[in-house]
């Protein structure tokens, strides 16, 4: 019945994402490396993704895929129908421009823009942004705009990347390990933020982290283990971030 | 503004330290270029004018008499414009001062305006109303203090007579006012040039009231040398002495030169800048492009486009090419101002204006702009590489092998541990240390170039009135004598030593080469002069043939044992000679040959036309009263070499700086751009507890021996200079073929180990400001 009910729930919401039997091989001399392997997944509009599998299985590799930061080898990727894996290089830098958004673990900041400005940034060059001090108020910022990067705890700075990301208004927010230089307290309030982004402006939301902590708030949880895989789990019951426990 | 704009002003500003110094060099190598080009310009342009407004000859003929009826018949002919006969003599200026020795050169113009040769009044009037009447060319009153409505007195016919200064005046013939090819310097005080009434002259002075010159202008240029052969045939009965281009005419080709050699400087000097500055943006770039990949993987992750970074990062270069091409195009504008102003203590050309060129400082900036810009790209292209995925991860750490030295076990093993990370250092990057070195063997080599020529000139001078020519005293006679001469010298005057000689212009000819130049006759052991051959040995004047100064033999391209012919402006003879040995002479170009052998080919026996004389008494004030001569002595061309040489120091001592200020910027920027890229390392140290100094002298370590291997490289390419400066500024005056000194090689050296060192001292002052520390925490890009 949930199955069907699922199913159900797949046909009747709106697929933002399709990977279809994705692979990525490196060449190390005469070894190849498997990063990923014949991955297959879709992607509801909306939903609160995480990809959890510890280092090396695959999910940074396929998060740059899907945010069009590298190639596969094998496999597609669509994008609202859209296939993107063949798409050029100016094209993808467009896909990456008005569809994307895109979270690092290293808050990866212009340590001589203010924060306000590492927003700017993005949106200057984005067709259909949110406002900007909206988007501040939306992360927790308040005062500490104007601040330059050198000026910030890891967690103002994370809020930082995530506005930036937001206010470029895309409609898949991508995020590599949000929480992974942060404290307890700090990374709660992380994910606390992107949940909140993710209800308030209703974009799809994927992170990818090794804490299966953070699973548990998630709408979809994707296993992965050296580059398969090996479970997806829908999650009935998200919790909020403040009840996750690591 | 948008935030990529702002981002790359907020790079300029914490880079700025590379930024002004690659600035820096920027504007020393497009000023050089706009302050040499310009002043080139104001010259020639200034002369092309003067020459027009003069109606400046295209040839000059000197004769013995020449009819008037010349002057009618000559236009129409044969591709002959004008003609234009006066007369010209050198006589006395009588002073004052017994002791003085003022001699002018007599020009004969017509009442109110020349045809050819036109004077530029500055002062007074030009019409001269009477016999009376003179005017006085304007560099010769200035320095005699004399002005309009003055009398002054001069020597003519043996007697003394007083004129009227009606006006003051300039004249293209004498932009460069020297008495003749002998002479190095003007000498204004001592030699100058004034224009009485041509009848009058004729009457008093003239050969039957005929001409002793000719002045042409021709309808095409094209046909200079079949003119000249047609004056040669058809004039040859007037005593037809020397037929002059306009080319050849002294003030003209010395002029001609100076342009020549700036507009030579300004194209190979800038070159040398810019090349530097090209590769400094170059590597500047490429290591904020490297520092910056994570960065720029998060631009390209944000959604900008190759083309968007790459031009971000191109607008860093493209700003230093604008603000360097316009600064430096100003300043040089600026500066070819003071120049010009310089030569107006050396050449009198009324036209002479600084001008302001416009079009030149666009296209300063414009070539400026484009250099950089392309400089520049060669650091960035990089970013098209970068992939955004492949930037966000940590970089692999730098190769770790071995370098070459370690294979030496006995000598490595010796090493101790600090110069081990300063030798792998050099050889992991060897490409940054090559340009150091490089930076350092261009600054080594301009200094050692600088301060021969520095020394050339003092030496040049020195060594040609002491060594090769000895003669205290040179006294012309106005025409030939006979050296019965010498006894009546003898008997005026307590002399040291006396010799008869023999000055009189050739057309020296081999093959299609040929030159004009003073022969001198002089006694077969002359004590006056010391001739050295090309490799330093002592030669004797043969007693037959003929020896050739150096310069003269390239001009002719003759070697020892050739035959060169002469021909004799005072007789139909030409006559081949063989050349018998190459002389080393520094200035002037002559040729010698025993007066003997020169008699018996064009004069007759015991023939001189002048006296070299070393002697301690008052020659000058004893030889007063001896009609139609004239005395040049060495001190007087000494104390005029002086006064040159002040102002040759000052430029000399702008060179210094400007190489000194190579060699330190690049030292500077290089060192910045190591501690910026080295901080985690040093911060490493720091943990370990090496001090600030320690981390400081590890990078004084590298730049030393960089600096070390810069500064023996730099010792050939300082005597490459030396040979190419020395080629290129060699001119019919000056032979700059002197060795160097060594004595300026170990200068130059000091001096270019002091500029490195204050480069060095000053990246001290950036190493105490870092924040070691905070540079291990930080994880911002």
């Amino acid at each position: 019945m949930g199955v069907a009910v699922c199913f159900l729930g797949v046909i009747m919401s709106e697929i933002i994402l399709k990977v279809e039997n994705l692979s990525k091989y490196y060449q190390m001399g005469e070894v190849t490396v498997k990063a990923l392997e014949d991955v297959s997944f879709e992607v509801v509009k909306g939903e609160f993704i995480v990809i959890l599998g510890p280092s090396g299985s695959g999910k940074s590799t396929l998060l740059n895929i899907i945010g069009g930061m590298d190639t596969p080898s094998g496999g597609r990727v669509l994008f609202n129908d859209e296939l993107i894996t063949n798409l050029t290089d100016k094209e993808l830098t467009m896909y990456r421009r008005n569809k994307i958004g895109f979270v690092f673990q290293f808050y990866n900041l212009m340590a001589t823009l203010t924060a306000k400005e590492n927003i700017e940034l993005a949106v200057e060059i984005c067709e259909n942004h949110i406002d900007i001090d909206e988007v501040v108020d939306a992360v927790g910022l308040g005062d500490r705009a104007d601040h330059f990067p050198s000026q910030m705890s890891g967690g103002e700075q994370q809020r930082v990347a995530i506005a930036r990301a937001v206010a470029k208004n895309p409609q898949i927010l991508l995020c590599d390990e949000p929480t992974g230089a942060l404290d307890y307290e700090t990374g709660i309030q992380i994910l606390k933020v992107l949940k909140d982004v993710n209800i308030k402006y209703k974009n799809t939301v994927i992170v990818i982290t090794h804490n299966a902590s953070i699973a548990n708030m998630a709408d979809k949880i994707i296993k992965m283990r050296s580059g398969k895989i090996t479970d997806v789990i829908i999650n009935s019951d998200p919790v909020s971030a403040e009840r996750i426990e690591w | 503004m948008k935030k990529l704009d702002l981002r790359l002003l907020r790079m300029i500003k914490n880079t700025k330290g590379q930024y002004i110094a690659v600035l820096a060099i920027i504007i020393t190598g497009i000023f050089i270029f706009t302050a040499v080009s310009n002043s080139s310009k104001n010259l020639k342009d200034s002369i092309n004018d003067y020459y027009a407004e003069t109606n400046f000859a295209d040839i000059f003929v000197q004769g013995l008499s020449i009819p008037e009826k010349i002057e009618r018949e000559l236009p129409g002919t044969n591709n002959i414009k004008q003609a234009d006969a006066r007369i010209v003599f050198d006589t006395h200026f009588i002073t004052e001062d017994k002791d003085e020795n003022v001699k002018v050169r007599v020009v004969s113009v017509d009442k109110n305006q020349n045809l050819i040769n036109k004077l530029f009044i500055k002062s007074g009037d030009r019409t001269l109303s009477n016999n009376k009447d003179i005017i006085i060319i304007e560099k010769f009153a200035e320095a005699r203090n004399i002005f309009v409505g003055d009398t002054v007195k001069l020597r003519i016919n043996g007697r003394k007579q007083e004129f009227n200064v009606i006006g003051i005046a300039t004249s293209s013939e004498f932009a460069y006012m020297m008495e003749n090819e002998q002479t190095i310097l003007p000498d204004p005080q001592n030699f100058g040039v004034v224009f009485l009434e041509e009848n009058y002259l004729r009457k008093i002075h003239g050969i039957n009231g005929n001409f002793n010159e000719i002045l042409i202008k021709v309808k095409d240029e094209n046909y200079i040398e079949q003119i000249v052969d047609f004056l040669e045939d058809n004039l040859d009965k007037y005593g037809v002495t020397r037929i002059i281009k306009r080319e050849d005419q002294l003030s003209n080709n010395l002029l001609s030169q100076e342009i020549s050699g700036l507009e030579m400087m300004s194209k190979s000097i800038p070159v040398v800048f810019l090349s530097f500055a090209g590769v400094m943006l170059a590597v500047m770039l490429s290591r904020i492009v490297k520092k910056d990949r994570t960065s720029i993987g998060v631009l390209k992750a944000l959604g900008f486009t190759d083309k968007e970074i790459v031009i971000h990062y191109l607008k860093y270069a493209a700003i230093v090419g604008l603000i360097g091409g316009f600064l430096g195009s100003i300043i040089g504008t600026a500066l070819s101002g003071v120049m010009t102003n310089y030569y107006l203590v050396f050449f009198n050309i009324p036209m002479l204006t600084v001008k302001v060129y416009y079009y030149r400082i666009i296209i300063s900036v414009i070539l400026s702009l484009f250099f950089c810009t392309a400089s520049g790209f060669l650091g960035v292209r990089e970013i098209i590489k970068i992939n955004p995925a492949e930037s966000m991860k940590p970089e692999a750490p730098k190769e770790g092998k071995r370098i070459i030295i370690e294979n030496i076990k006995i000598m490595w093993s010796h090493v101790p541990f600090t110069w081990k990370i300063v030798l792998r250092n050099i050889f992991r990057e060897k490409k940054k240390f090559i340009f150091i070195g490089a930076a350092v063997a261009i600054t080594c080599g301009m200094m050692i170039m600088t301060t021969w020529m520095i020394d050339i000139i003092d030496v040049m001078f020195n060594r040609h009135y002491s060594e090769f020519m000895k003669a205290q005293y040179n006294i012309s006679f106005n025409g030939f004598t006979n050296d019965n001469v010498l006894n009546e010298l003898s008997e005026q005057l307590s002399i040291d030593k006396m010799e008869g000689r023999t000055e009189l212009p050739f057309e020296v000819e081999n093959g299609r080469e040929s030159k004009i130049v003073t022969i001198i006759g002089l006694r077969e052991n002359t004590d006056f002069y010391g001739f050295e051959d090309t490799d330093g040995n002592r030669i004797k004047l043969p007693s037959n043939g003929v020896l050739i100064s150096s310069n003269l033999a390239k001009s002719l391209n003759v070697i020892v044992g050739d035959r060169i012919l002469i021909k004799s402006f005072i007789s139909d003879k030409d006559v081949y000679v063989t050349v018998k040995g190459i002389v080393n002479q520094v200035l002037g170009i002559n040729a010698y040959i025993n007066i003997d052998y020169l008699n018996n080919m064009f004069l007759d026996k015991g023939i001189i036309n002048g006296v070299y004389l070393n002697s301690k008494d008052n020659v000058k004030g004893k030889l007063d009263n001896m009609k139609n001569i004239t005395i040049q002595s060495r001190d007087d061309m000494i104390k005029a070499f002086e006064e040159f040489t002040t102002v040759t120091a000052v430029s000399m001592g702008i060179m210094v700086v400007f190489s000194g200020i190579l060699g330190f910027v690049i030292v500077y920027s290089m060192t910045l751009m190591s501690i910026n890229e080295r901080t985690l390392e040093f911060s490493s140290l720091r943990v370990m507890g090496f001090s600030k100094k320690e981390i400081f002298n590890m990078l004084v370590r590298e730049n030393t021996i960089m600096t070390f291997i810069g500064i023996v490289a730099g010792i050939p390419v300082g005597l490459w200079l030396v040979n190419y400066m020395g080629e290129t500024f060699t001119t019919d005056i000056y032979t700059m073929a002197e060795p160097v000194n060594p004595i300026s090689i170990f200068v130059s050296i000091i001096l270019t180990i002091i500029f490195i060192i204050s480069a060095q001292l000053m990246t001290y002052v950036k190493i105490k400001k870092l924040d070691f520390m905070q540079a291990l925490k930080s994880r911002i890009t």
